[in-house]
């Protein structure tokens, strides 16, 4: 169940540019601040969308150490909520415990960008005041973080509009044949899930099929995808009407 | 042949085991799905979960042949787990040859039919005045189900529900709603890790995850976990693929 809201900002998250919503969508949370962090390996993850200073000083505060919530949430695969950051055991993050009382910030949530093994990064709500998510503000949360998910997952490889780009979205994205084909593109073509995903939406793109079809296709073993080190320029087979 | 009463202990006794330690959810819900296929006599029983979208998702079934979590996941939008898992009433014996049922559900009709079904029932796994998804049985002869074993069936129902809310209890978040998409997200793990291994091992899918389930049992391990290690590179597979699958595979 979401709110009417969030299903507004799900569809203004769907243009091609990364929207300015992030305001709107930490004020429908009753947080001070939302960050969007793309990936999960040290010195490789970004800031990728923020609401104001409060959320980046956060999320570099993490980055910088290396550790927190972000971190936690993406190595176990599962939202990481802080109600009240000052009840936290101080062993847990320690330096993170003091810097983040520094800025003023007592709760923090978050949610996990991911797609199986897959993890592309997290989205982290701060507040400056202790307390829970409701029940539907953290129903929302999550949806934010599964269209998120798919937006980040869109920027290494913008084969064309989100608007149009349907592959990804529930039951797409819960379909066993698409994630096991995803695992033996992987050894295939020896490269992570990741590009293993992008370069089978870049191939049903390329072919004009269904990212199902063309999973399917792989796991039944008729199509094999050849690597290819610049899998993009695609989209010019596509029918721009 | 175990009585019916030493069957419930038996499954009773195992269900019980695994809710205190700390165990896998996927495997928990797949073997209570093959022991709701024994105690209820159903030829397959798949265990159904909502997303944030309110499409259901087959968790975990009595068989992992691909044919059959495919006709489960047909559920996503259509049958009688969609109308249940709406209003929380178990849909029970419903015939797939009905034309009811094939003008209101074709594909998911024809589909189960083509797999050898003839009924099928739909029970609600209920929380606290909500519904987060459904059992789905399936039975290949007409008889329908009993009073008794549709108590039985809601039990199963609960427990899975229990179990699914129960995964994580050292995470930091308790909220329901994270738990259901861990679960979700665990599940597409394992297809992940399917895929890598039946390329890896140049096999059949279904013949690839039976050597990983049958190793990852016989060695204690959590299939999420172990599926995991493979898929992020830390754990080999070259001592999965070497382990005799066939002991353990008979565990009927």
């Amino acid at each position: 169940m979401i709110s009417d809201r969030m299903a507004e900002i799900l569809r203004r998250l769907q243009t091609k540019e990364w929207p300015d919503v992030a305001a709107d969508t930490a004020e429908l949370l009753a947080v001070d601040g939302i960050a969007v962090s793309a990936g999960n390996a040290p010195g490789g993850t970004e800031i990728l969308w923020s609401s104001d200073s409060l959320s980046r000083d956060f999320e570099d505060l993490q980055l910088t150490l290396g550790y927190g919530p972000g971190r936690d949430c993406l190595a176990d695969g599962i939202a990481v909520r802080v109600p009240d950051l000052g009840r936290v055991h101080e062993g847990r993050w320690p330096a993170l415990l003091i810097e983040a009382s520094a800025l003023n910030v007592r709760a923090v949530f978050c949610f996990p960008l991911h797609i199986g093994a897959i993890t592309l990064g997290a989205l982290t709500l701060v507040r400056r005041t202790p307390g829970h998510l409701t029940p539907l503000q953290g129903d929302d949360a999550n949806v934010l973080a599964v269209a998120l998910t798919k937006r980040v997952l869109d920027l290494g490889s913008p084969l064309r509009s989100a608007a149009e780009n349907q592959d990804l979205v529930a039951p797409v994205l819960h379909q066993a044949v698409l994630h096991q084909a995803t695992g033996m593109v992987s050894v295939q073509l020896s490269v992570t899930l990741t590009e293993a995903l992008l370069r089978l939406r870049a191939y049903a793109y390329g072919h004009s099929r269904t990212l199902t079809d063309t999973a399917r296709d792989v796991v039944d073993r008729r199509l094999r995808l050849e690597p290819d080190p610049h899998p993009t320029n695609v989209t010019e087979d596509e029918d721009e009407d | 042949m175990a009585t019916r009463e030493q069957q419930l202990t038996e499954v009773f006794v195992e269900v019980a085991d695994s809710l205190i330690d700390d165990f896998d959810v996927i495997d928990f819900l797949q073997k209570l799905s093959v022991h709701c296929m024994e105690l209820l006599d159903v030829a397959a029983v798949g265990i159904l979960l909502a997303d944030e979208n309110d499409n259901l998702h087959v968790l975990a079934a009595s068989d992992e042949h691909t044919r059959l979590l495919e006709l489960f996941a047909l559920q996503h939008d259509q049958g009688p787990c969609v109308d249940c898992y709406h209003d929380g009433l178990p849909r029970i014996n419903v015939s797939l040859t009905d034309p009811t049922a094939t003008a209101r559900w074709p594909q998911f009709a024809r589909s189960a039919q083509d797999t050898g079904f003839v009924s099928t029932n739909a029970l609600p796994l209920r929380l606290r005045g909500r519904v987060i998804g459904a059992l789905s049985l399936f039975r290949a002869g007409p008889a329908p189900l009993a009073e008794q074993d549709l108590a039985l069936a809601q039990a199963l129902a609960d427990v899975a529900t229990i179990a699914i809310l129960q995964q994580r209890t050292l995470a930091l978040s308790e909220a329901e709603r994270d738990q259901l998409q861990y679960a979700l997200n665990s599940r597409i793990v394992i297809e992940q890790v399917k895929g890598i291994l039946a390329e890896r091992w140049q096999m059949p899918i279904d013949e690839a995850f039976g050597i990983f389930r049958a190793y990852a049992r016989a060695h204690n391990r959590k299939l999420s976990d172990l599926a995991r290690a493979i898929a992020d590179g830390t754990q080999g597979t070259d001592t999965i693929r070497a382990f005799p699958s066939r002991a353990t595979e008979t565990d009927s």
